[in-house]
């Protein structure tokens, strides 16, 4: 693939309707991925083309703003969920690869606004996000990994993150580091595009997941690795995360959206069989099928102002990111129940959905996590 | 890497867990496959080795205590006797007056309707009168709660979720979501009252307010056992108790108000004046018709400046700007709202059927009622509901008004 070809094509080519780009990215969603699945499921196969072919389509740039007009928040997290429908870790690299956008437009930083960002839309380069430690870490969960000592014209960071996903030799992601003053921290942090090929850093092979192993997920050890005007995205970085923390968590519904709405699918395919004894269970299709409608135009609803800083919309988007993480567990549970032993054949994709959804609900922010961050913000402020 | 495994170890093996990942590294143990023998001392291993899971290296680790077996009778955050989730039948939302009031009601006329209780505090059963006048009376804090919310759950066999925030209702599904996961219920009553309402010049980083047990145990603390200068904001019926216990309990007290006169909205000016006259032997400066312009925060505690240009210093100051109800959960179940949940005066219905509302959160014909009185009366409309006997219409009326400023009380009508 020529790269400077493709930065004229993305800058001639205006993007797709929306319906349009939905039908073309379903297409390769139930063609060329559906043929790969099992493969990324259970044996480390990174979709690379298929990530590519989406990225062409504007499947993974959808939300940022274009010279053609703003972003939709909510055709990015439709067309996540097109693809999530079919695999959930492609879903999730969807996702990987669209706020590693996000913070290269927000960013501000020429260096990485214009053939960098064109080059990462094309998906002629890929990128992840290392923010699961840093939300964490503001939300009074856990600690900063990663240290930035600033020197001339810099930082050098140091630290190790355990996994970073949507990662390869070539590709890049967004990460944050505590700035230090000596040997404590100096009370603010640093956003970077950490390169994976740059001096310093050694990318290192995770264990074995029990689901979604073609992710490209890495564990990243820096050892004094140099960021400088090139890399930085936001210094001071709190103000940057405050602004985008409701798009980063909102984008994530694609992924619990798709994976229900591919388990549903796949009750309604066992209807005229088993629908004799399957109308004997909980959580069935149509009942599932409602609340997921309604969760999803919650999510639509949410997606038309990514940038609200309110707390109270913050929580709502909190909430509906856990209610489709609980959604995802009761619907890829229940598909197992209603397909019986077929669904539990290991070339099944509803054992696998089931694999999947635990993913969508422990990864950050978990369940669990969103729940602490919406206690934590509706405790009210009282004087120090 | 030659630890001796065989020699008597001079202390107990310790563990040591990854932050990144939750690995926990075992002394004893050592970690073979990354070439630590057993018997590896935490304090030994190499710089640049790595988590087995994770990668991340000794840095991220910390010294672990290992389970404690006394915890596990204990580790549910949420207190309160466990009862299986999956039973619909009354969930009440708010653990104030109403919200108990509305359990203890609804357990009088159905011993085995189960009833589960979420509330964002802990739920302790207290008079919120009491928090004023304790101050007054310089009553321990320890004192206040009449019974833990754990002890009221138990007497009356309710399910309490404490420290628990609910967050939105599906009427669809009759599903209500908390951060202690999703409640299904029956029949749902709405019992979460008002919240102090700040105006923007005084950020609840530097102002107290007073609606609620929790928040008045922390100012309570603040305020310390020596007498403080404490400024008071709104000189309604809640500021004008508060400023007036406050002076009796011995703290020098200014109180701000942008009427002339202290209770401009229920006392007339004569009875104004001889609250002021009243106050002339407490050290309680009244100051009125003034605006609060904005307050910052010094070495020596707060600054508070008016419009006018007035500058008045204290070490703490309290806000009595009024309440406003929170609309996050009616907003969710789409409810009508006039100023607060609009009822039926009569019924006490919601615009949702089987979402009922009492006390400080309800508006009839637009008009808040926040007193204690109403709400035993409405407990028991909404309980006749629900539990399906003969109804109770409810009668709104306005309650007799006792204000308590003890220096000169007053009874209105």
């Amino acid at each position: 693939m020529n790269a400077a070809d493709l930065l004229r094509d993305v800058i001639r080519v205006p993007p797709l309707a929306a319906d349009t780009l939905l039908a073309a990215v379903r297409a390769v969603a139930q063609g060329p991925l559906q043929q790969q699945v099992q493969g990324i499921d259970q044996e480390g196969h990174y979709p690379r083309a298929v990530l590519q072919q989406l990225a062409q389509l504007g499947a993974m740039s959808a939300h940022l703003d274009a010279p053609a007009g703003p972003g939709s928040y909510g055709l990015a997290i439709q067309a996540m969920a097109e693809v999530s429908r079919v695999c959930g870790a492609t879903g999730f690299m969807m996702w990987c690869q669209a706020v590693c956008g996000l913070y290269m437009q927000q960013s501000g930083n020429p260096a990485l606004m214009h053939e960098a960002l064109l080059r990462h839309v094309s998906g002629a380069g890929l990128g992840g996000t290392a923010l699961s430690n840093p939300m964490k870490s503001y939300a009074q969960i856990e600690s900063l990994l990663l240290k930035a000592t600033p020197v001339a014209g810099g930082y050098l960071v140091n630290g190790t993150l355990p996994w970073v996903s949507n990662l390869g030799a070539d590709h890049y992601f967004g990460a944050i580091a505590a700035v230090m003053e000596g040997d404590a921290p100096a009370g603010r942090e640093v956003m970077f595009l950490l390169r994976c090929d740059a001096p310093g850093v050694t990318l290192r092979e995770c264990p074995s997941f029990s689901a979604m192993e073609g992710t490209g997920t890495y564990g990243v050890r820096l050892k004094d690795h140099f960021i400088g005007a090139g890399e930085i995205m936001a210094d001071p970085a709190k103000p940057t995360i405050a602004r985008i923390r409701a798009a980063f968590v909102m984008l994530q519904c694609g992924m619990a959206v798709g994976i229900t709405q591919g388990a549903i699918d796949s009750m309604w395919a066992v209807e005229p069989q088993l629908g004799h004894v399957n109308q004997f269970l909980e959580d069935r299709p149509d009942t599932l099928q409602a609340e997921l409608d309604e969760l999803t135009a919650r999510v639509m609803r949410l997606a038309d102002t990514p940038f609200d800083t309110s707390t109270e919309f913050f929580i709502d988007v909190l909430d509906a990111r856990a209610h489709g993480a609980e959604l995802c567990l009761r619907a890829a549970q229940s598909a197992l129940m209603h397909q019986g032993a077929r669904g539990y054949l290991m070339s099944s994709g509803v054992q696998r959905r089931v694999r999947e959804s635990h993913f969508v609900a422990i990864v950050t922010p978990a369940i669990k996590h969103l729940r602490k961050e919406i206690a934590r913000l509706s405790a009210g402020e009282l004087p120090a | 890497m030659s630890a001796p495994v065989t020699a008597p170890a001079p202390a107990p093996w310790q563990q040591y867990i990854c932050r990144a990942c939750g690995y926990v590294y075992n002394e004893a143990d050592g970690d073979p496959d990354g070439g630590l023998a057993p018997g590896t001392r935490f304090c030994d291993i190499p710089d640049d080795w790595a988590c087995a899971l994770c990668g991340v290296t000794k840095l991220d680790f910390d010294l672990c205590a290992g389970p404690d077996p006394a915890a596990r009778s204990t580790c549910s955050g949420a207190p309160g006797a466990p009862t299986p989730r999956s039973q619909p039948g009354v969930v009440i939302v708010g653990g104030g007056r109403a919200g108990w009031q509305m359990a203890e009601t609804l357990r009088a006329r159905d011993p085995a309707l189960p009833i589960t209780l979420v509330t964002a505090c802990n739920g302790d059963v207290y008079d919120k009168p009491m928090l004023s006048v304790a101050m007054a009376r310089q009553l321990a804090p320890a004192t206040l709660a009449r019974e833990t919310g754990e002890q009221a759950a138990r007497r009356l066999n309710v399910h309490l979720l404490a420290r628990t925030h609910a967050l939105r209702i599906c009427t669809a599904t009759r599903q209500l979501r908390t951060t202690r996961g999703t409640l299904r219920y029956r029949q749902l009553v709405l019992a979460h009252g008002a919240a102090p309402s700040l105006p923007p010049q005084l950020p609840p980083s530097m102002c107290w307010h007073v609606n609620h047990l929790d928040t008045y145990l922390k100012l309570r603390a603040a305020l310390g056992s020596q007498p403080r200068r404490v400024l008071v904001v709104g000189a309604g019926l809640v500021g004008s108790e508060l400023a007036n216990d406050l002076a009796l309990g011995g703290h020098q007290l200014t109180l701000l108000d942008v009427a002339s006169r202290p209770l401009a909205s229920c006392l007339d000016e004569a009875a104004s004046s001889a609250l002021l006259k009243a106050w002339e032997s407490l050290p309680l400066q009244f100051v009125g018709g003034v605006k609060v312009a904005g307050i910052t925060r010094g070495a020596a505690g707060y600054r508070v400046s008016t419009e006018c240009g007035q500058v008045f210093d204290a070490d703490q100051v309290i806000a009595a700007t009024g309440l406003i109800t929170p609309s996050r959960l009616a907003q969710t179940a789409a409810l009508a709202w006039r100023n607060g949940i609009a009822v039926d005066a009569a019924t006490l219905a919601t615009s949702q059927q089987d979402v009922h509302a009492l006390g400080d959160c309800i508006t009839i014909n637009g008009q808040s009622s926040r007193f204690i009185e109403p709400i035993a009366r409405q407990a028991k409309t909404i309980a006749a509901q629900i539990v399906c006997g003969a109804p109770v219409a409810y009668e709104h009326r306005t309650p007799l008004l006792r204000v308590k400023t003890t220096s000169l009380p007053f009874t209105l009508a």
